[in-house]
C-alpha cells in the first residue's frame, strides 16, 4: 500500500512560488508520469515526495502515513537521477550495496540481495568494476539496482532515460514497463518527452507553471484534452488549433483527422483550401504542413498526418475535417463541451464562416 | 581543398623548420636539464656528503662522491646527541597535528562547500583572514597563552595551535563543491548519515586533496623551525629539527660529515612522504588547474 496523497503542498525558492496549495492523489500500484516543460514543477514534486527538496508547506503522505517529518532516508523509496548519481568511487556492487550496509541488513542477506538485482539487471560480470570503466547504459542499470535492490514502496524516476541514446532508451523504456508490471509498485516517473509519457505512464499528470493542467490515462488525456494546453502538449504533432471568431475563442482537431483531397468535399463544418509547404515521410505515415489562409493565428499552417503518401510540396489540395473530431475551447483556452443542440449548431456555423474566409 | 595560389612547401623550407624543431627540442632539453640540477643537487651534495670522512671533505677540490664510504657522520650525530627522544617528539607532533587537522578541516570544508546556513560566506572569510595574521604578530600572545595554562613543559603549544588549517579547509571545500548535489542528496536517500556521507562518499572522491593537504601539514611540522625554538624551554619537549641544527655549534668545530647525515636524517622520511605520494599531488594540483 503506497499511495502518495499531496494535501494541500505549497513550495517557494526564496521569494518565487513555484507551486501553491496543491493537492493531489497517486494511486497506489500506479505507473504515473508527471510531464511538462522545464520549469513546470515535476521535478520540484518529485523531490518533494523523495523528501530531498522538501515542500515550504502542506502536508505529504505515503501509504497513508505522514511523511512530511521524515528524512529521506526513511521513507522506503528509491529515486533514479538523470545523471544516475552512481558512487565513483566505489564498484557497482559497492554502488548497490551501500543502502542495504546503512539499513543495518545482515552480511548474508546483502550478498544474496545484491546478486539477486545484479541478475535481474544483467549487471552480474561487472560487479566488480568501478563505473568509469563501464558504458552509460550499464551505469543506468547500476541506478536501477540501487533502486530496485531496497524494495522501495515508490519508485521515483526522474527523466532517467534522457541521457541514453535512441535505441537504448526505446528498450530501456519496455523493460522499466516490465519492471512495474512484475513489481505492481507505484511508479512516479518525470519527462519533458510527451511521447514517452504516453508510451509508459497509465496515469499522466501534465503539468504547466506548477499547476496540474489534466490529469488522467493517455488515451483519455489524447482524446479528451480539457483545456488548449493539454491538447497541444500532447501529439505527435500536437493538436491544431485555430481562431474561432474575434472573441479569443479557439477551435482544433488532431492532425490524423485532417483528410487531405484534390476536390473540396461536403458536409463538413471545416474544409479549407491549403498548399503543401513541407513532407516528411516517416514510414506508415506521412506529415504534411500545409499553408492555410484561414482561421490560423500566427503560423499560417496547419499539420496533417495521412496514410497517403501522394502528396507533394506545393500541390494545391483541400483540407476537410469531420464534424464529430472538431474540439472547441474559450478565451481561458478551457474546454467548451455544448450542452444541447442549438449551442453546437450555432459553434459549427461559426466554423463554416471562419473556413469561408479563406 | 589544396589552394593552388599557395606557394609550394619547398624542400627548402622543410630543412629550414627541421632545424628549428631541433633547435627548440636542444634548448627545451637543456633548461629542464638545469632546473633539474638546480633543484636536485643541494640534495645530491648532501647525500655525498654524509658519507665522505672529515678529511675528504675538507679536500680542494672537493669530490662529486665519496672515495671512501663511511657512517663516521651518522655515529657522530649520535655521539653528539641522543637522538631518539626528538625523534619521538617529532612523530608524536606531526601526527598529532595531522589527526587533529583532519577533525577539524574535513566537517569545515563539507560545511561550507555543501551547506546552508546563515553568515556562511563571513564564517569563510573569517577562517581565510585568520590564516592570513602572520605568525610574527601571533606567537607572542600564544606562548604567554599557553605559559599561563602552565602547559610550555609539553608539546601542546607545538600542537593545538595547529589544530585547524584555514588552507586545508580552503583546498578540500574546492574539490568539496565539485562533488554533484545529486551524489548527496542519493546517499540521503541510501539512508546514510551525514557522516558516512562525509566520510564515505565524499571524501574518497577527494582524496588526491587531502593526500596534498596532510602531506604539506606533515612536512610543514616535521621540518618546523621558527615555532618550536620559540615555544620550547627545556630539552625534553624539542623536535628534532632543532637539534639537527645545533650541530653546527658543536664545541669541536663545525663537523660537516654529522650536519649533512643529521639533515639526511631530517629530510629522509619527507622524501620518502613525496616519493610515495607525488602522483597524488601532482593529480590533485594539475585536477584544480584545468577547472
Amino acid at each position: 500500500m503506497a499511495e502518495i496523497r499531496f494535501d494541500k503542498i505549497c513550495k517557494s525558492f526564496g521569494n518565487v512560488k513555484v507551486i501553491e496549495n496543491l493537492d493531489l492523489t497517486i494511486q497506489d500500484g500506479s505507473f504515473t508520469v508527471l510531464v511538462g516543460a522545464s520549469g513546470c514543477g515535476k521535478t520540484t514534486l518529485l523531490r518533494i515526495i523523495a523528501g530531498i527538496g522538501p515542500q515550504s508547506c502542506g502536508r505529504l503522505f505515503i501509504g497513508g502515513t505522514d511523511v512530511t517529518a521524515l528524512p529521506a532516508g526513511k521513507r522506503n523509496i528509491a529515486l533514479v537521477f538523470q545523471n544516475y548519481a552512481i558512487y565513483p568511487t566505489m564498484s557497482t556492487r559497492g554502488n548497490i550495496d551501500f543502502g542495504l550496509k546503512n539499513n543495518k541488513v545482515p552480511r548474508a542477506e546483502r550478498d544474496r540481495l545484491v546478486s539477486q538485482v545484479a541478475e535481474t539487471v544483467g549487471l552480474t560480470p561487472y560487479l566488480d568494476r568501478k563505473p568509469n570503466e563501464l558504458s552509460g547504459g550499464q551505469r543506468q542499470r547500476i541506478a536501477l539496482a540501487r533502486a530496485l535492490v531496497k524494495t522501495p514502496d515508490v519508485f521515483l524516476l526522474d527523466e532517467p532515460l534522457s541521457n541514453l541514446d535512441a535505441k537504448l532508451r526505446v528498450s530501456m523504456r519496455s523493460e522499466l514497463i516490465e519492471l512495474h508490471h512484475k513489481l505492481k509498485t507505484t511508479f512516479v516517473y518525470v519527462t519533458h518527452d510527451q511521447s514517452e509519457a504516453m508510451a509508459m505512464a497509465d496515469t499522466i499528470i501534465l503539468m504547466d507553471k506548477g499547476r496540474i493542467m489534466q490529469m488522467a490515462p493517455p488515451e483519455v488525456i489524447y482524446l479528451e484534452p480539457e483545456n488548449a494546453f493539454t491538447a497541444q502538449f500532447i501529439g505527435t504533432p500536437p493538436m491544431n488549433i485555430l481562431k474561432l471568431g474575434g472573441d479569443g475563442r479557439s477551435f482544433g482537431f488532431r492532425p490524423e483527422k485532417g483528410i487531405l483531397s484534390h476536390e473540396r468535399r461536403e458536409g463538413c463544418a471545416y474544409c479549407v483550401p491549403g498548399r503543401i509547404s513541407t513532407r516528411e515521410m516517416m514510414g506508415s505515415e506521412t506529415i504534411y504542413k500545409v499553408a492555410v489562409n484561414s482561421g490560423v493565428g500566427d503560423t499560417g499552417s496547419v499539420m496533417i498526418k495521412s496514410q497517403d503518401y501522394g502528396f507533394r510540396i506545393d500541390d494545391r489540395i483541400w483540407i476537410t475535417v469531420e464534424d464529430e473530431f472538431l474540439y472547441f475551447f474559450d478565451r481561458d483556452g478551457i474546454r467548451l463541451r455544448p450542452g444541447d443542440r442549438r449551442e453546437k449548431a450555432a459553434l459549427f456555423a461559426q466554423v463554416e464562416k471562419e473556413a469561408a474566409h479563406g | 581543398m589544396e589552394n593552388q595560389s599557395k606557394t609550394p612547401v619547398s624542400a627548402d623550407m622543410i630543412k629550414r623548420y627541421t632545424r628549428i624543431r631541433k633547435a627548440r627540442l636542444a634548448v627545451d632539453f637543456v633548461l629542464k636539464l638545469g632546473m633539474i640540477f638546480v633543484f636536485l643537487f643541494p640534495f645530491y651534495w648532501m647525500i655525498a656528503s654524509a658519507f665522505k670522512t672529515t678529511y675528504e671533505l675538507n679536500q680542494y677540490p672537493p669530490t662529486m662522491w665519496p672515495h671512501r664510504f663511511t657512517l663516521d657522520g651518522f655515529r657522530s650525530v649520535f655521539s653528539y646527541f641522543n637522538l631518539w627522544p626528538y625523534i619521538r617528539n617529532t612523530i608524536v607532533i606531526s601526527l598529532s597535528v595531522l589527526v587533529l587537522q583532519m577533525m577539524t578541516m574535513i566537517p569545515a570544508a563539507y560545511a561550507f562547500a555543501k551547506m546552508k546556513f546563515r553568515g556562511k560566506a563571513l564564517l569563510f572569510t573569517l577562517v581565510l583572514v585568520a590564516q592570513m595574521v602572520p605568525t610574527q604578530l601571533t606567537f607572542i600572545p600564544i606562548y604567554i597563552m599557553f605559559s599561563k595554562a602552565k602547559m610550555i613543559k609539553t608539546l601542546w603549544p607545538q600542537i593545538l595551535p595547529f589544530g585547524a588549517s584555514a588552507y586545508g579547509v580552503f583546498l578540500l571545500r574546492q574539490s568539496f563543491m565539485q562533488v554533484s548535489d545529486e551524489l548527496i542528496e542519493s546517499a540521503q536517500l541510501d539512508n546514510a548519515s551525514l557522516w558516512q556521507i562525509m566520510y564515505r562518499v565524499m571524501l574518497p572522491m577527494a582524496k588526491a586533496t587531502l593526500v596534498t593537504v596532510l602531506l604539506l601539514c606533515f612536512i610543514n611540522h616535521w621540518n618546523g623551525y621558527f615555532w618550536p625554538l620559540v615555544m620550547c624551554n627545556t630539552e625534553d619537549v624539542k623536535p628534532i629539527s632543532l637539534v639537527i641544527a645545533r650541530l653546527k655549534q658543536v664545541e669541536e668545530g663545525v663537523d660537516w660529515a654529522a650536519v649533512m647525515a643529521g639533515n639526511l636524517i631530517l629530510t629522509l622520511p619527507t622524501a620518502a612522504m613525496f616519493l610515495l605520494f607525488s602522483k597524488k599531488i601532482i593529480r590533485s594540483l594539475a585536477y584544480k588547474g584545468m577547472k
